[in-house]
């Protein structure tokens, strides 16, 4: 028996997902033949003052079990994720809840919340961050801003030493050598100001959640939310103060997260209705409410300048990071520092200053989505790389492969870098897009170009995961974990690697997840953290539950467990007088006159724990810096071919090139999927997708009619997807590898601008790059030649 | 509501329903029939995770009425899998790794054989054309297409069933 | 609930008489792909619901030397693949063929894409391009209207109580005749139109244009003609200056809104480019016939 690792085995979840047998969350309504059902009342302005809100005729409409407010005696809302707070005497922005109905039947709360009296008195907005950081701004955001602390502000670094405006809420600052002294010396500058648009993961099944009353008071929540153990019972457990004996999480299959579900602001509102009730509730958002009521991603503003000496070397980057944080009460997570951890990891940087900061916003509250920020923050970096290679007369493939940071080196935080393979990774895309040879123009109005990036993004260490494994007496495998299974593959990626340990095919480990009265501890899936944090545990259970197995089996015979070797299911002997065994019948039967009292017990596996935790961070200093923050980098390179249409402004992206470096991967297939599907999901942001307003602040875009998802014509055709992976092995990974699945969206957004530029000649400096902004672009180039 | 008598055919099964004429036939599919493996994504005919066959014809199950499929026969995801054998589609699907989150899979699937049923010989851009209704968040549709071509280009027919 | 009665008539009689009865308090149901969505959203309430999908002949598409009847429920995705129609009425399965996606087409209804009278409709362009009429029975007897006088504003007809638009009549395009719809949309048919050209055009033996018809989608609250570039090209040959110039009346003629798709600006300036495409590929088409 070979190895499983790096082979593309069959995924374990796909027989049950093609046949439709799978339940997903959202199937779970139909397994409960008496549920409640809760629906939201939601603010249809960004800000307004609740003038009158009467519940008379809501309450006395027969089927209507309970109605929370705002009011609600005996809640902290600031303990409770920012989207699912209910409004108290203002909504903060379009789509807040302002009432919560549960009723016997769907029907019932759709007429309860329209019998609802409610009176706003709209109040001015801000919606975006240009808005929102004016000095007297048209809305305060926080109306508590005066009393409340910012975000971390008891940490060095976290200062917002100049609050522009009060609706600065976090900030973060981090100086690495002498900036202004090495913009004296660079001999060229760049620089620009940059902005992303605001947008919505959509996984395609809507949020939700069912909370079932068990008879001993305890709950059993189904949801697709992630983090079973560490983001949704952990918080149902501290926000509603229950027992963890008597809080159950189950996820089964999750339709999509895109790390939009790790916020469970579906799960902790119906928790509570629950026990409000004491009734098996259900909370079923629908799609207008996945873009108004759940959070967004969080927009980033910045401003780079970056100082190089001719031959192309880079020397300085002075960097200014805003997060658009929407209506975020509370917030001690957003400082900037999260997204500007792009900046780190890909060019060396001796010199670097960041002055970063969140800015409230009347928007639905942001959190997080794939990247943590990273394709914005390292948008500007990488169109004023692409842009200095041009003022150079560089290729702009060059220009990177002699900036990137080298493994062994030190990033501008201080840390080492101990994995990366983004030289190769961008080579290779560069390559399959020939992306410093210029297109035939052939399309008519449609001109192409091809442009280049790329982008890393930092792996924050998030706490521990646990596996457990048995190896059952008949020699099958059974794993326990609690990871989340977004789609990645992370399941299969795992039963891989314990039947590479165990030596048996895949089809011998059946995996059972995300279940916290069954399945063991596993913070959560984010952070591309999976194969690598829940991957080392499943591996040291296994060396666990083989060192155990081995003991067993060398008792049997007499010899040192060193000289047993697990193979499937035969154990190889050393020094005894059999070479070889079948493991399943040393496992003593049950019978009544032939049971033994030790040892292996047909019926009994022998289990092994695995627990694995990376090191925590190391508090940073003064300036922001410290060697240990984030836990390794994962990287990608995109190179695109795009055509533009110079009478409409559209873009079009004709072949696209991307590349990985996952380390060594545990399953290539699951990880070319992951890096199509990557792209695909970053060519839909950086060219169509973003929230657009009415006049009262609401979203007006919020379904999939008008917010534009990619479809099959936005993605090239199949011989122009090109998916590279190029390892670096991490020393700390099982078997070299690590995650990869948010890195992936970072480099396409600016590759595709600098294919514009190469196409039209405008520079765009931010996303998404609509039609009708690029048009504008193009039109105001001209009319400067025509003024010329 | 007043429920009406409604004769479907659902998977080669005969029904006989009595529902309130305001329920689409996605809500019928799930709650009165239990098959779950038709999907609500967006629910206004976006997304086409709701896709069933209708009469063999791929159509979008949330913005039916169930009226609209009286007499008619539907076809779900879950009508494709033989006694000993998935059908084509759903193998090649497993084998090319188009899938991931699943969600979207089974009205990818049924789109896909009504492709294929209309046009044994459709082309890349058909697939394309055809597809465009059923958004995927996950694979890319990269995968998906793949599937599709495999099947179309025969290397199922032996193992499988009918397309 | 959604609505409180479900009637399915046999007969337009039937029909006719329960429209009467339920005035404004009931919808249609021909497709449903408009109507359900608005039902779910309670957009719209209506007491009753009557599908009309049972009538006689209402889906029908009949081809003859004088011209095409499309039935009012003949489904979009028929219509644009129907080879009947290939020859004189390429236009109108290029316009159905533009509506949304297959599983939509499969189900929507060439009467529905009209009687719901959205400001965006597609598939009526081919018909406006064609010159097509409606027929409307009601309880005053039937009666035929221009497809482009259908409208009354975003939603409205001219429909009165108790009338139902029974099927649409095309005649016969006279020799020289090309038409053709351009739909403009970021992700193509998938999306509603942010604007959407029709054009006939009916050459003399000579080439001048003997009679033209340009129709515009999404930039007023209903579809409208634009008479003026019409004006323009009629009589004359076209040339790119033309050509260029009735584009730019289009354009100037017409007052879009800024909604969630697309700003007014960036919406004229579309119907000067789409108009311009339009025009000459109907032109090309009517020369080559």
């Amino acid at each position: 028996m070979e190895g499983r690792i790096g082979k593309g085995e069959k995924r374990i979840d796909a027989y049950d997902k093609v046949t439709g047998k799978g339940l997903f969350a959202s199937d779970y309504v139909n397994q409960y033949p008496v549920l409640a059902h809760m629906k939201a009342l939601r603010s249809p302005y960004a800000h307004a003052k609740i003038k009158k809100l009467d519940l008379s005729k809501a309450r006395a409409l027969e089927g209507v079990i309970y109605i929370m407010t705002g009011e609600e005696p005996g809640i902290d809302w600031d303990q409770y994720p920012k989207a699912s707070i209910i409004a108290k005497d203002e909504a903060l922005w379009a789509g807040q809840m302002i009432a919560l109905v549960c009723a016997e039947t769907l029907e019932i709360a759709d007429k309860a919340i329209e019998l609802i009296d409610v009176e706003y008195e709209k109040l001015p907005a801000v919606l975006d961050y240009y808005a929102a950081i004016e000095p007297n701004p048209a809305s305060v955001v926080d109306p508590e801003y005066e009393t409340r602390p910012l975000g971390f502000s008891d940490r060095p670094g976290d200062r917002a030493s100049n609050r522009v405006s009060p609706n600065v809420v976090g900030a973060f600052k981090l100086h690495a050598g002498d900036v202004p002294a090495a913009m004296e010396k660079a001999e060229v500058i760049v620089e620009g100001e940059f902005w992303t648009g605001k947008k919505t993961a959509s996984p395609l099944e809507c949020a939700n959640a069912i909370c079932r009353y068990d008879s001993d008071g305890g709950i059993t929540l189904v949801s697709n939310g992630a983090g079973v153990h560490g983001v949704i019972k952990q918080g149902i457990c501290r926000i509603l103060k229950m027992k963890e004996s008597h809080v159950r999480v189950i996820q089964p299959y999750m339709g999509g997260s895109f790390g939009s579900r790790l916020n469970p602001y579906v799960e902790i509102i119906t928790a509570l209705m629950c026990l409000r009730t004491k009734r098996t509730v259900s909370f079923q958002f629908n799609r207008e409410e996945m873009f108004v009521g759940a959070p967004s991603n969080w927009p980033c503003i910045t401003k780079v300048k970056l100082g190089a000496m001719k031959d192309g070397t880079l020397i300085a980057n002075d960097y200014y990071l805003a997060e658009e944080i929407g209506a975020c009460l509370n917030n001690t997570f957003f400082s900037g520092r999260l997204s500007s951890s792009g900046v780190l990891p890909v060019y060396r940087m001796p010199n670097l200053r960041m002055d970063t900061c969140a800015v409230a916003t009347n928007t639905v509250p942001a959190a997080e989505y794939r990247g943590l920020g990273c394709p914005e923050s390292e948008f500007g970096i990488e169109c004023l790389v692409n842009q200095l290679a041009d003022e150079l007369g560089m290729s702009p493939v060059e220009l990177r492969l002699k900036n990137i940071i080298d493994k062994g080196e030190r990033d501008p935080h201080g840390e080492v870098i101990t994995s990366i393979g983004l030289k190769k990774c961008l080579q290779s895309v560069a390559d399959a897009i020939q992306v410093d040879e210029t297109p035939e123009q052939d399309m008519g109005v449609w001109k192409k170009g091809r442009g280049c990036a790329v982008g890393g993004k930092q792996n924050t260490p998030l706490g521990r995961s646990e596996a457990e494994v048995w190896y059952n007496s008949d020699g099958s495998i059974q794993l326990f974990v609690s990871c989340d299974e977004n789609g990645m593959g992370a399941t299969t990626a795992l039963a891989q690697i314990a039947a590479h340990e165990f030596g048996v095919p895949v089809s011998e480990v059946k995996v059972t997840k995300g279940d916290t009265a069954i399945t063991p501890y596993d913070n959560y899936s984010a952070s591309s953290r999976t194969t690598y944090n829940t991957g080392n545990a499943v591996k040291l259970a296994c060396e666990d539950a083989i060192n155990k197995l081995k003991i067993e089996v060398a008792r049997v015979y007499g010899i040192h467990p060193s000289k047993v070797e697990i193979k499937g299911k035969k154990a190889i002997l050393a020094g005894s007088y059999v070479q070889e065994v079948e493991i399943p019948p040393l496992f003593q039967p049950t019978s009544m006159f032939t049971q033994g009292n030790w040892g292996l017990q047909k019926g009994t596996p022998v289990i092994g724990h695995g627990l694995f935790c990376p090191a925590p961070i190391h508090q940073w200093d003064e300036n922001g810096l410290s060697d240990r923050v984030w836990n390794w980098f994962q990287y990608s390179a995109a190179a695109v071919e795009v055509a533009v249409n110079e009478e409409t402004g559209q873009v079009k992206v004709l072949k696209v090139a991307s590349s990985a470096d996952t380390g060594n991967p545990i399953n290539p297939k699951l990880v070319e999927v992951q890096i199509e599907g990557g792209v695909h999901m970053a060519i839909g942001f950086s060219v169509n997708e973003e929230h657009v307003f009415n006049e009262d602040g609401k979203i007006a875009n919020a379904n999939f009619s008008d917010y534009r998802l990619p479809t099959i014509l936005d993605m090239p055709t199949c011989e122009n997807v090109h998916a590279f992976i190029n390892p670096d092995p991490l020393p700390d990974g099982p078997y070299g590898a690590k995650g990869m699945a948010e890195s992936i969206t970072i480099p396409v957004g600016p590759a595709i601008a600098h294919a514009i530029y190469k196409a039209v000649g405008v520079r765009v400096n931010g996303y998404p790059m609509t039609a009708e902004r690029i048009l504008a672009l193009i039109k105001e180039k001209k009319a400067k030649e025509a003024a010329e | 509501m007043k429920r009406m008598e409604i004769n479907i055919t659902v998977n080669g099964r005969k029904h006989e329903l009595y529902v309130s004429p305001d329920r689409t036939l996605l809500e019928v599919l799930r709650e009165e029939l239990n098959l779950t493996g038709t999907k609500k994504g967006c629910d206004d005919s976006n997304c086409g995770v709701c896709t069933v066959l209708f009469d063999g014809m791929a159509v979008k199950s949330c913005t039916m009425l169930i009226p609209q499929a009286n007499g008619h026969s539907i076809t779900t995801i879950e009508g494709l899998e033989r006694e000993n054998s998935l059908h084509p589609l759903q193998q090649s699907f497993i084998d090319h790794f188009a899938v991931q989150c699943g969600f979207c899979t089974p009205g990818m699937i049924l789109t896909a054989k009504a492709i294929l049923d209309e046009n044994p010989d459709a082309t890349e851009e058909d697939i394309r054309e055809g597809l465009h209704g059923n958004v995927c968040r996950c694979v890319g549709y990269k995968k998906v297409v793949e599937s599709i071509e495999a099947v179309r280009d025969g290397e199922y027919s032996e193992s499988c069933g009918e397309v | 609930m959604r609505f409180e009665q479900y009637y399915e008539p046999k007969t337009t009689e039937e029909c006719i008489r329960l429209l009467e009865e339920y005035g404004a308090d009931c919808k249609i149901l021909a497709g449903g792909t408009d109507l359900v969505p608005r039902l779910k959203n309670k957009i719209w309430r209506p007491q009753a619901v009557i599908g009309i999908g049972s009538l006689p002949d209402i889906d029908t598409i009949k081809v003859d030397q004088n011209g095409l009847e499309l039935g009012a429920c003949a489904k979009l995705r028929k219509i644009s693949m129907d080879p009947s129609l290939a020859k004189d009425y390429k236009v109108i399965m290029e316009a159905a063929g533009n509506v949304s996606s297959m599983q939509i087409r499969n189900v929507a209804t060439i009467g529905g894409n009209a009687c719901n009278a959205s400001p965006s409709a597609d598939a009526i362009h081919g018909l406006i391009a064609m010159g097509a009429k409606a027929v409307i029975a009601g309880p005053e007897g039937v009666r035929e209207v221009a497809v482009e006088d259908l409208f009354a504003g975003p939603g409205k007809t001219v429909l009165t109580r108790g009338e139902l638009l029974l099927k649409f009549k095309v005649e016969a395009p006279k020799a020289g005749t090309g038409a053709v719809y351009k739909k403009f949309a970021i992700r193509g048919d998938t999306d509603i139109s942010i604007v959407g050209v029709g054009c006939g055009i009916t050459l003399k033996d000579d080439g001048t244009i003997e009679a033209v018809r340009i129709s515009l989608s999404a930039v007023a609250p209903k579809p409208i003609r634009a008479a003026e570039a019409e004006k323009l090209l009629l009589g004359k040959k076209l040339t790119d200056e033309l050509l260029d110039l009735a584009a730019e009346t289009a354009e100037n003629n017409c007052t879009p809104i800024t909604d969630q798709r697309a700003t007014a600006a960036y919406r004229k300036e579309m119907v000067r480019v789409w108009t311009r495409h339009a025009v000459k590929e109907a032109y090309e088409r009517a020369k080559s016939v």
